[in-house]
């Protein structure tokens, strides 16, 4: 009687676990290839980390009260929101909207998250908005799909102490060469030129973007790996000889640490995206006013090439009940001048639509800046970035094991290029594992 | 270190699973069986217990074992994936995954160093807060527990800035000595989970030295014992089974190092996404690999539970001698 029993009980706790994981399993829903709007009052969720998207969402939700759009923060997407929003996919309570790097877009397609919006009004229509190569991002290629409306866009350029470069005669580095030369006189002052980040393996693809080369390649039947290309080996050995050197600092970055190394003058200049100029207001505020913005260094004297650092998409999850109305709420955010010139306020987002270069905010003189028009200076970098570069289905993986590596070059056990050597062999493994055809 | 987490999940299951032993064992000398009375009221009263426990503990266990035994198919390079049933195949990467058991050997010299400190400290305030000698006890009870009051994460970014080599207030010695460097981050880890959990693991030790009657003391006084003989041949062996507990709630921290480690990841480049284990099925379900994950995560709590199970057979055959 009491084993009946509990058998029964250990039956019916199997019959719960197998309901409850069948349920979890079965429940993704795809919102289906038609995009019609919805009848009656439509909420949508957004999940973001833009600081002051609220705001914007807020203007938007007054001027049209059938479509309430409630904007959810988190940390960065490698930070965390992209685990939650993997997470929320498997679960099938992902938000409607969501905040994605160009660098994650792969991965979410490859794990069927996102919604083809190609069938919403207005969204094909929309690629003659957008700075070419962000449409490229967004496509993947693929005359009749979007997967998600540019946001904005990270040309990379070189942020440079204006007043410590004049007051010790150095000139401004124009070709990367120069900087190693310009790097030793810093170095001689007892400063560093620049930080080399570790972690954040974006800013090495940014200079191997820039270098003409690209870290994967998608024929469509397979996927290449490339992270040993020419282009990257050649990167790779120019920062480890001035790591090599000690002619450029290694603090881990967006510490304390690294701030501090800023705010405090030890280093000189910063390769980043048009929206690090927010960082390094936020990160040396003592430093105001002393900064400038030049084109990136060149590899050859006379080369116009950018590379690119971020930039990021308004995507709409899978599962999504109301499809037309989020990807309307993306072509407003991203194309609409209010909302351009209120991120761009709030966050230094610069946008990848086209109208939104010629916003006025955008034209001004940036006070930090010593009233330079810094935009300028990215506008020019954006039109020299190539729409070449291709990024991986699992780049979280390439960021997780290239940093490692990067991490214990920058401490003296093997080198960049070593790092890069086992990242190539470990992310073939981590496609494999995922059936994701790749040449080997 | 997750430890105030885990072990109270764990610590139910396991007291449970010693009391259904010794439940099974003792109606088996009674012959006659009996109806059980007022078995609607026991239901009623284990029902509460029994639906979060399946729903909390029971399914997310299932749900992992059965994660772990699939393997994702797809066609072409954004091919939609499926999940078909592939056996041990996660399991077979999880043993050739040179990087994670470089990380349990990792946890193993962390914990086979940390644990004895910390348990040994703890022990040391215990005795001290119940020896008579102390005066100030109250305070003294809730000074040492204070830290672990402090959440894990935020314990770890200010231990982080503490050790800091430029922005630190003892930048005097974090100028030469590099906490944070390969050969010192592991130990300044774990003095940040020994400086949390000392106070953690003395109160349950405290509080079985209050258990013990007071008689024995008195007899111990009366053949002539010292404070210190006292606490060496009375007091330590009764709470024995309090110290075996925290060694086993802290074998289980240590094994599942997440929160620690991983915010020091961001400041120490000693710190890689597969340091720990846990660390290991983090980074695996952020690629998203979650059926790696799930087969990494069975097999680091069967770890768990044998390094635990041993330890407490091993310590009660001690005992017994």
């Amino acid at each position: 009687m009491r084993i009946k029993k509990r058998a029964a009980a250990v039956a019916l706790l199997t019959a719960a676990t197998v309901a409850l994981t069948g349920c979890a399993a079965g429940s993704t829903t795809s919102a289906g290839a038609d995009c019609a709007p919805a009848t009656g009052k439509v909420d949508l969720t957004f999940t973001t980390w833009i600081p002051g998207m609220e705001d914007v969402a807020k203007v938007r939700n007054e001027k049209n009260p059938d479509v309430q759009v409630k904007v959810q923060t988190g940390p960065n997407g490698n930070g965390g929101t992209y685990q939650n929003f993997f997470n929320q996919l498997k679960a099938g309570n992902a938000p409607d909207l969501g905040q994605i790097e160009y660098d994650a877009l792969p991965n979410f397609r490859v794990q069927d998250g996102l919604t083809d919006l190609a069938a919403c009004k207005g969204v094909l229509e929309a690629k003659s908005d957008f700075v070419d190569w962000t449409w490229g991002q967004v496509n993947f290629g693929e005359d009749k799909s979007v997967y998600a409306i540019p946001q904005d866009a990270g040309p990379m350029a070189m942020f440079y102490r204006a007043d410590l470069f004049e007051a010790n005669n150095i000139a401004i580095p124009t070709t990367w060469d120069e900087f190693a030369v310009a790097a030793e006189k810093v170095r001689a002052t007892g400063g560093y030129i620049t930080n080399f980040s570790q972690s954040d393996i974006n800013q090495f693809a940014g200079f191997v973007w820039q270098a003409g080369g690209s870290w994967f390649k998608n024929d469509g039947e397979n996927w290449t790996v490339d992270l040993t290309s020419p282009e990257s080996v050649k990167v790779a050995a120019y920062w480890q000889d001035l790591i090599d050197r000690d002619l450029v600092s290694t603090n881990p970055p967006w510490t304390d640490e690294w701030n501090n190394a800023y705010n405090s003058g030890s280093d000189w200049t910063w390769n980043s995206a048009a929206w690090g100029a927010n960082s390094i207001a936020s990160g040396a505020p003592d430093t105001a006013g002393k900064w400038s913005v030049a084109l990136s260094p060149q590899w050859a004297a006379g080369d116009k090439a950018a590379g690119n650092w971020g930039g990021s998409s308004t995507a709409v999850f899978k599962g999504s009940k109301h499809p037309y109305e989020a990807a309307q709420f993306a072509l407003w955010l991203n194309t609409s001048d209010e909302a351009l010139t209120m991120l761009n306020k709030s966050a230094n987002l610069y946008p990848a639509a086209k109208s939104g270069l010629e916003l006025p905010a955008l034209k001004a003189g940036v006070e930090f800046y010593g009233n330079q028009p810094i935009y300028d200076v990215f506008s020019e970098a954006s039109d020299q970035v190539s729409p070449d570069f291709i990024w991986g289905p699992t780049m979280t993986q390439v960021y997780n094991d290239t940093s490692d590596g990067f991490k214990g070059a920058v401490t003296g056990s093997g080198t960049l290029t070593d790092a890069l050597t086992s990242a190539q062999k470990s992310t073939i493994s981590a496609l494999e594992a995922q059936s994701i055809p790749v040449n080997k | 270190m997750s430890a105030p987490v885990v072990p109270l999940t764990d610590a139910p299951g396991s007291v449970a699973r010693q009391k259904r032993s010794r439940a099974a064992k003792a109606p088996a000398s009674k012959q006659p069986r009996q109806p059980v009375p007022h078995l609607g009221a026991i239901l009623a009263f284990v029902l509460p217990f029994g639906t979060l426990f399946a729903l909390f503990y029971l399914v997310p266990i299932g749900y992992a074992i059965y994660q772990s035994l699939l393997v994702i198919e797809r066609e072409g390079t954004f091919g939609k994936a499926t999940e078909v049933f592939g056996g041990l195949t996660q399991y077979i990467l999880v043993f050739q995954n040179g990087p994670f058991w470089t990380s349990i050997g990792r946890v193993l010299t962390f914990g086979v160093v940390q644990v004895p400190i910390m348990l040994g400290l703890a022990l040391l305030f215990a005795l001290l807060l119940d020896s008579p000698l102390v005066r100030g006890k109250k305070f003294f009870r809730l000074a040492f527990f204070v830290p672990y009051a402090v959440p894990g994460v935020i314990a770890a970014i200010m231990w982080g800035y503490l050790y800091s080599p430029n922005l630190s207030p003892f930048s005097a010695v974090t100028e030469n000595i590099n906490f944070l460097s390969a050969d010192l981050v592991l130990w300044a880890i774990a003095n940040v989970v020994t400086w949390v959990f000392v106070g953690y693991n003395m109160l349950i030790i405290y509080s079985a030295l209050l258990a013990i009657p007071t008689e024995l003391y008195e007899a111990a006084r009366l053949d002539g014992a010292g404070q210190v003989r006292i606490a060496w041949s009375v007091k330590i062996p009764l709470i024995m089974p309090a110290i075996i507990l925290t060694a086993i709630f802290s074998i289980i921290g240590t094994l599942q190092l997440l929160a620690e480690p991983q915010v020091f990841r961001s400041f120490s480049s000693a710190v890689t996404s597969t340091f720990t284990p846990n660390l290991t099925v983090y980074s695996t379900s952020s690629i998203p690999n979650f059926n790696l994950a799930a087969a990494f995560s069975v097999v680091l709590a069967l770890a768990t539970f044998i390094l635990s199970f041993t330890f407490l057979k091993f310590t009660q055959r001690k005992e017994v001698q």
